[in-house]
């Protein structure tokens, strides 16, 4: 092999291992417990167990899951329908839309969580799904929008205009045409919106405080809060939350790439 | 089946520029006009028109009797072919045929029936369940008319739907697409830069340049008499030669440079309008067929260097140069389009057995009836 390759072969290693260690470590510590974790051998599913007791994982999965089913399908419409428009419409002054649209992108959520957390308890949204979707969805909107801006800007007029010849309206070229093309890009805004929304705990945190809507991931941050904390209980816990995530990731990887690429070349 | 009318039809854009200057132009049913014309004369943008995806700015469009500027180009009952094809990727080659049938929820029998019909027509039956990546520019173009024929349109408008096939192919779908279009007897407007594809498809050409229509006709006439130097120079290849010329004042000795040819009795007779240029400048125009190299001592003739020679197989194209001033119609050629050039360039076509080398100073025959003659100021023909 040449030395060139060699090389390349061993940063790639290196860098497999620093990613690969949290889960290595993560699987490892679950499977011990709490006294055979601090002994460092030995191998038990009590971890299990015990994160199934003294958290409900499925009602909290379940939450998870539809706050970011929610926040995603919101953000999918919104940024197809917005994208199509600022990419196809031509109506007066699109390109400023989409600069304060691509300027929303530099908020931090940080820097807003309070005021929609004080605006959210009188609106009475507070330990309630939609106020948490609500939160996901201003805050990834506008990164979901640039990327369909981007992908329509991509499709070539002459699509647009023999579906109007077809028959169709705006409406029908963007239900039955644009958005069917629109895969690559539909799935890396999902992947790229499910991740950061199942693994988020401020959100959560501030929204959704009450056990009966609390996510998975604030119900783990509840149970490394609590007096005793069990290391390998919270890392099967930790290890459990990944799965989601890694799942809609090869679900959708092989669009990623394309998507992730638009407007790169013609 | 359906009439087109345009009556003074302008197209301008926001930013003043006018890309359709009154445009009048009727096309009856069944009946092939091709568009053709340079780079931005604004023949696309007619299309467009017609096809109600660009505003008609003013002026009149009718479907027969019915005024259409407003009505939805879904509304128009149209059919469009696109220079890239516009074939949904997301469809199959049936699906794409059969889309607009669906749009108008027809049943999927008899939906299934037309496609089949169109697909058996064009050659596609073996590739209904292809997605458009996987076909040929060849098959997405005639996918691309499956989906204009299966709809039975009033009227079927063309945007360069050959142009980005190879040069063998596109003869092929240019004698493929006269075909269909002559059996269905659909009004057909077919844009082109091609003069060859214009001339050969066309019932009448329209030629258009900066977006005035410069002349429309019967794709002979348009050869035999443009009306002006720009139809003259655009239609026909190799383009007609066309010269500073100087009529002297018996009207029929004709100075080309240091050189001269007599014109005949009958050709000033029946060109009256030269008497006005007796004693004048003017342009003339030959074309290259009415240029026999050699050229004998019984007709008039002029003496040329060879600067080049293309075998065509089947003739020769000899390029030349005399010492006369060659004139150059504005947007014909793109690197020359403004006014006179100092050289005298031009070509002949000859026998494909000729002798003749390049360097050769010839004698080059011309065959006065086929002599065209323009103003040199407006540039149009001179008849009358």
């Amino acid at each position: 092999m040449p030395p060139g390759r060699v090389f390349i072969f061993l940063i790639l290693f290196v860098v497999s291992v620093v990613i690969m260690y949290p889960f290595y470590f993560m699987a490892v510590t679950s499977m011990r417990s709490q006294s055979q974790y601090e002994l460092g051998k030995g191998f038990s599913f009590a971890s299990w167990i015990q994160l199934f007791q003294s958290v409900p994982v499925a009602k909290e999965m379940l939450n998870s899951l539809i706050v970011c089913a929610c926040a995603i399908v919101i953000i999918l419409v919104l940024a197809t329908s917005a994208g199509f428009a600022l990419a196809k419409a031509h109506f007066r002054g699109h390109g400023f839309v989409l600069l304060g649209i691509v300027g929303g992108m530099m908020i931090p959520v940080q820097s807003i969580i309070i005021p929609e957390y004080v605006n959210f308890v009188g609106l009475h949204l507070i330990n309630n799904y939609f106020g948490a979707i609500l939160v996901y969805v201003a805050v990834g909107t506008p990164f979901a929008t640039f990327l369909m801006t981007t992908y329509f800007r991509g499709v070539p007029e002459e699509l647009i205009d023999a579906g109007r010849c077809d028959g169709l309206g705006y409406g029908g070229v963007f239900t039955r045409i644009a958005l069917p093309i629109a895969k690559p890009a539909l799935a890396t805004v999902v992947v790229l919106q499910f991740i950061p929304i199942w693994n988020d705990l401020l959100v959560g945190l501030l929204f959704l405080q009450e056990p009966n809507v609390r996510t998975f991931t604030v119900g783990l941050g509840v149970l490394a809060s609590s007096r005793v904390v069990s290391i390998p209980g919270l890392m099967a816990g930790s290890l459990l939350s990944t799965i989601p995530a890694a799942v809609i990731y090869i679900i959708f990887q092989r669009y990623l790439v394309s998507g992730l690429t638009l407007g790169a070349s013609k | 089946m359906a009439t087109v009318n345009l009556e003074n039809i302008k197209k301008s854009y926001a930013n003043g520029f006018e890309a359709v200057h009154g445009l009048d132009l009727s096309v009856g049913e069944g009946e092939f006009m091709v568009l053709v014309g340079p780079s931005g004369c604004g023949k696309t943008t007619v299309l467009r028109m017609v096809a109600g995806l660009e505003e008609v700015t003013s002026g009149t469009l009718r479907f027969g009797n019915r005024v259409m500027n407003n009505v939805p180009p879904r509304d128009r009952d149209i059919a469009m072919i696109f220079q890239n094809y516009a074939l949904y990727p997301h469809m199959s080659v049936s699906d794409n045929i059969g889309f607009a049938l669906k749009l108008r929820k027809m049943p999927k029998d008899v939906i299934s029936k037309q496609v089949g019909e169109a697909a058996g027509i064009l050659g596609l039956i073996n590739w209904l369940d292809q997605k458009p990546g996987q076909l040929s520019g060849g098959q997405r173009q005639r996918v691309a008319m499956g989906r204009a024929i299966v709809r039975e349109p009033s009227v079927f408008l063309m945007d360069e739907p050959l142009s980005n096939l190879d040069a063998k192919l596109r003869v092929q779908m240019r004698v493929e697409v006269s075909r269909i279009q002559r059996r269905l007897g659909v009004a057909t407007f077919y844009v082109t830069h091609d003069q060859t594809e214009a001339m050969t498809m066309g019932d009448r050409v329209a030629v258009l340049n900066n977006g005035s229509l410069q002349q429309c006709d019967v794709p002979q006439v348009l050869y035999d008499r443009p009306n002006n130097i720009f139809v003259a120079a655009f239609i026909g290849s190799p383009s007609m030669n066309l010269y500073e010329a100087f009529l002297g004042s018996n009207k029929t000795t004709l100075s080309l440079g240091s050189q001269s040819i007599e014109l005949t009795d009958d050709l000033v007779k029946l060109r009256k309008g030269l008497n006005r240029y007796a004693g004048k400048k003017l342009i003339i125009g030959v074309r290259p067929e009415h240029l026999m190299i050699p050229g004998s001592n019984d007709q008039p003739y002029l003496y040329g260097d060879v600067d080049l020679i293309e075998a065509l197989g089947s003739e020769l194209l000899v390029h030349f140069s005399i010492d006369a001033r060659r004139v150059h119609a504005s947007g014909v050629q793109e690197d020359l389009d403004t006014g006179f050039s100092i050289s005298g360039e031009g070509v002949a076509r000859a026998h494909a057995r000729t002798n003749v080398s390049i360097g050769n100073r010839v004698q080059i025959g011309i065959y006065v009836e086929g002599i065209q003659f323009f103003d040199p100021t407006s540039g149009n023909a001179i008849w009358d």
